[in-house]
């Protein structure tokens, strides 16, 4: 049987640790292992912090939709917004044998979602983003 | 997400504990940069006990290390947990950034 939970926020950077501490007791509640909630964390913060800098320019406050399920087989995360449209999946991958001499400075938020995740799947639904990550439980 | 500075051999040691996260970037950017200015030769930051690293620290690490290595230093990233261990490697960062670190 698959557990849900939703909750949203405004586009604060702030509010991103209160979403890590949410994470937490959903995890705890679920008995998530520890490394899988480490990295749907990582994943979450890392978009969320994106989308709160990127999404919506200088124009006011804007509500964040996030929604996490688990079942037997996966852990998920379901992230609205109403910001620009912005498909990270488009964005190029990160040549992580480059020197750091030469490595640019942004991308690396992208690239962890997508290295920490089993899979990201994006669609542009209205005038809303909708992203979901999903991780495998071992 | 505590700092501590502290005189390491040639250079100053930051041991970062907790979670970096954006927020806490900002402050090891602070912390980083006020070490540069005093004229460290090398400036370890010591991630034993960093339970979570997010890009934003690792864009901090990765601008210091190329200014320091402008300026003929060098910024090192000293005993990473297993989390930012993990999260060094999968960047491309921990060969070139861990000290001591041995490709794999």
């Amino acid at each position: 049987m698959k557990a849900t939970i939703e909750r949203s926020i405004r586009n604060q950077l702030p509010e991103v640790r209160g979403v890590s501490d949410w994470l937490k007791s959903f995890a705890d509640h679920h008995h998530l292992p520890l490394a899988l909630r480490h990295d749907l964390d990582l994943a979450l913060t890392e978009w969320l912090t994106n989308v709160i800098s990127y999404g919506f320019g200088q124009a006011g406050e804007h509500l964040i939709r996030i929604r996490l399920a688990c079942d037997a087989q996966t852990a998920s995360i379901e992230v609205e917004d109403e910001g620009r449209p912005f498909n990270p999946l488009d964005h190029p991958p990160v040549d992580t044998s480059a020197p750091l001499e030469e490595r640019p400075v942004g991308g690396l938020g992208i690239h962890l979602i997508r290295r920490l995740m089993d899979s990201v799947d994006y669609r542009r639904d209205g005038d809303r983003n909708v992203l979901v990550m999903v991780k495998r439980l071992r | 997400m505590p700092i501590n500075k502290m005189p390491s051999g040639d250079g100053t040691e930051l041991v970062v504990a907790g979670r970096l996260d954006g927020a806490a970037a900002n402050e090891l950017e602070i912390e980083v940069l006020a070490v540069m200015r005093s004229g460290a030769k090398n400036i370890y930051v010591n991630l034993a006990e960093a339970s979570f690293l997010c890009s934003a620290a690792l864009r901090v690490l990765l601008q210091y290390w190329r200014q320091m290595k402008n300026s003929g230093r060098a910024l090192y990233v000293t005993k990473p947990s297993a989390e930012a261990d993990a999260v060094l490697r999968m960047s491309g960062f921990r060969d070139q950034m861990v000290e001591g670190a041995q490709p794999r």
